[in-house]
């Protein structure tokens, strides 16, 4: 679904490569986390995948697109089968929780029909039922994270790219968020979640992908957040 | 659901940039109707101008019992024989095309009609103020008239040779000039009203910058992105347009079409005329406005 292959990535004026001949691959229907501390290229990656940026050097395959080879004007087709999650939850104060989700169906030009029947089922599974009429100021910032998540779920991606969605949510609150995510993940949906939040990790028991200064220095199935060999 | 999409975005961008979006359309009003001030205008002497080209070009003036000239003073007025001689003679010039000769009487009649309108102006010149001449058409009026002229000038019976073009260039020459000074105008403006669209338009990318980075996102094509952008200059253009039509019909009725109490003939401006200067006008607002944004977008909403 995701695959690195040897991958460089150097950001102008910056003499230290953010990702530095990283290979990787990830299969459709996987639990990726990617952990490392602020700075170590998580956030690199993400953007990558997402073809914001371009790698100075290596290939990058997602979804089964070389992305070298996408031009410009198919690079929104890419990013319909990729959802986004982000610590800041980047949700629209003007509009409430049905319309905020309703938002990103309505901009690739989805029928009305179509929009009225899958947003309440989408925010049926991010369990904010009855709260569909409420503004973003209205809710906690679970809730908020929620409504992202059911916006970048509601076109059924391929892969969901969740960018620390814990960072912001206190621990209990992020416990109900990465059950969200992972009844996300039971759909068939590829997730790569980048944290901070060892907790979580060690709970879910999932694949684990560790950066320091641009480079992959562990890969493990079933992993945890600190080194445990 | 995508057109009431975009007109709802196009709603909201212009309702929040009010100010800037009133000052775009009074900018874009106010060049379109200079624009158009000055097309009428071309349109205004080309309507004159035609009206003289298939008149007199060349007018023999003959002396009269009241002429001053030292010329006719010693000759005394034309006499029937050399009337005669005159007409024959010029008939034999290649260069002529055709001649009239209209009597004093002919000329009064023809001067009290063209003039019916101000009375208090006809009843100041007598019947025999105005002098018998011969109207003479050339088949070009600047290189033949030096011609004509030398044939004809000094005889006996001859007042004065007037050249009729070279009272209309100067005219002629006051029109155009008064034409380029509101053309000019009109493109300096037009050129402010490109900057106010251009910046128009970066403030409300600015404004909207969070919708677009989710639309982004999520995947809207690049055209949807700037769909709303692009429609809200069209409709800034459109409004300016319209004022400017408005101000456009004002232009014609209060002041061009004034002009013909100057003229005895008829020089107004058809409705046509008028039409036609006013599709221009929003063609050309609506392809400013709308070129504008777009490419002040493509710099502002790269992928």
């Amino acid at each position: 679904m995701i695959h690195f292959d040897n991958v460089t990535k150097m950001y102008p004026n910056q003499s230290r490569a953010a990702l530095e001949s990283v290979s990787l691959d990830v299969e459709k229907g996987e639990f990726v986390f990617l952990v490392g501390p602020s700075g170590s290229g998580k956030s690199t990656f993400l953007r990558l995948v997402l073809k914001e940026e371009r790698p100075t050097d290596g290939r990058i395959h997602v979804a089964g697109k070389d992305l070298a080879r996408l031009t410009n004007w198919k690079v929104p087709h890419l990013r319909r089968r990729i959802g986004c999650v982000f610590q800041d939850f980047r949700l629209l104060p003007s509009k409430n929780v049905y319309q905020n989700i309703a938002f990103a169906l309505e901009v690739i030009g989805k029928p009305r029909r179509f929009i009225r029947k899958v947003v309440p089922e989408v925010i049926d599974l991010v369990g904010l039922e009855g709260k569909r009429d409420r503004m973003p100021d209205e809710l906690s910032g679970g809730e908020q994270q929620r409504v992202a998540m059911a916006r970048a779920f509601v076109n059924r991606p391929m892969i969901l790219l969740a960018d620390e969605p814990t960072g912001n949510i206190d621990p209990a609150t992020s416990i109900g968020i990465m059950k969200v995510l992972d009844r996300i993940n039971r759909t068939g949906t590829t997730v790569v979640m980048a944290t901070h939040d060892a907790a979580i990790v060690d709970s879910m028991r999932k694949r684990v992908i560790e950066l320091e200064y641009g480079k992959v220095v562990r890969d493990q199935s079933r992993g945890v957040y600190g080194q445990a060999y | 659901m995508r057109a009431q999409f975009v007109f709802h975005e196009v709603w909201i961008g212009l309702r929040r940039n009010l100010t800037m979006t009133i000052a775009l359309i009074v900018v874009v009003a106010i060049s379109l109707s200079l624009l158009g001030t000055g097309l009428l205008f071309v349109k205004q002497v080309d309507n004159t101008r035609t009206y003289w080209q298939g008149r007199v070009q060349l007018s023999i003036y003959l002396c009269t019992s009241t002429s001053v000239s030292p010329q006719c003073t010693k000759n005394g007025p034309a006499t029937p024989a050399e009337i005669a001689q005159l007409d024959t003679d010029l008939k034999q010039l290649p260069e002529v095309v055709s001649i009239r000769y209209e009597s004093q009487a002919q000329a009064y009649q023809r001067f009290k009609q063209e003039f019916s309108q101000d009375q208090s102006f006809v009843s100041t010149v007598g019947k025999g103020d105005i002098p018998n001449s011969f109207q003479v058409k050339l088949k070009n009026t600047e290189a033949d008239f030096p011609i004509v002229a030398e044939t004809v000038d000094g005889r006996p019976g001859v007042d004065q040779i007037v050249d009729d073009s070279s009272i209309l260039d100067k005219f002629y020459k006051l029109l155009n000039g008064a034409r380029n000074a509101v053309l000019v105008i009109a493109i300096i403006l037009i050129i402010a009203a490109v900057l106010l669209v251009a910046n128009t338009i970066r403030l409300s990318a600015f404004n909207r910058r969070r919708e677009t980075g989710i639309m982004r996102l999520v995947g809207a094509s690049n055209f949807y992105v700037q769909l709303p952008f692009l429609v809200e200059g069209v409709i800034a253009g459109l409004f300016g347009w319209l004022v400017s039509a408005g101000l456009l019909i004002a232009v014609k009725t209060l002041w061009l079409d004034t002009l013909q109490q100057y003229f005895p003939f008829n020089v107004q401006l058809s409705a046509t005329d008028l039409i036609e200067v006013i599709i221009l006008a929003m063609i050309i607002g609506v392809l400013l406005c709308g070129a504008t944004s777009f490419l002040t977008l493509r710099r502002y909403l790269r992928v």
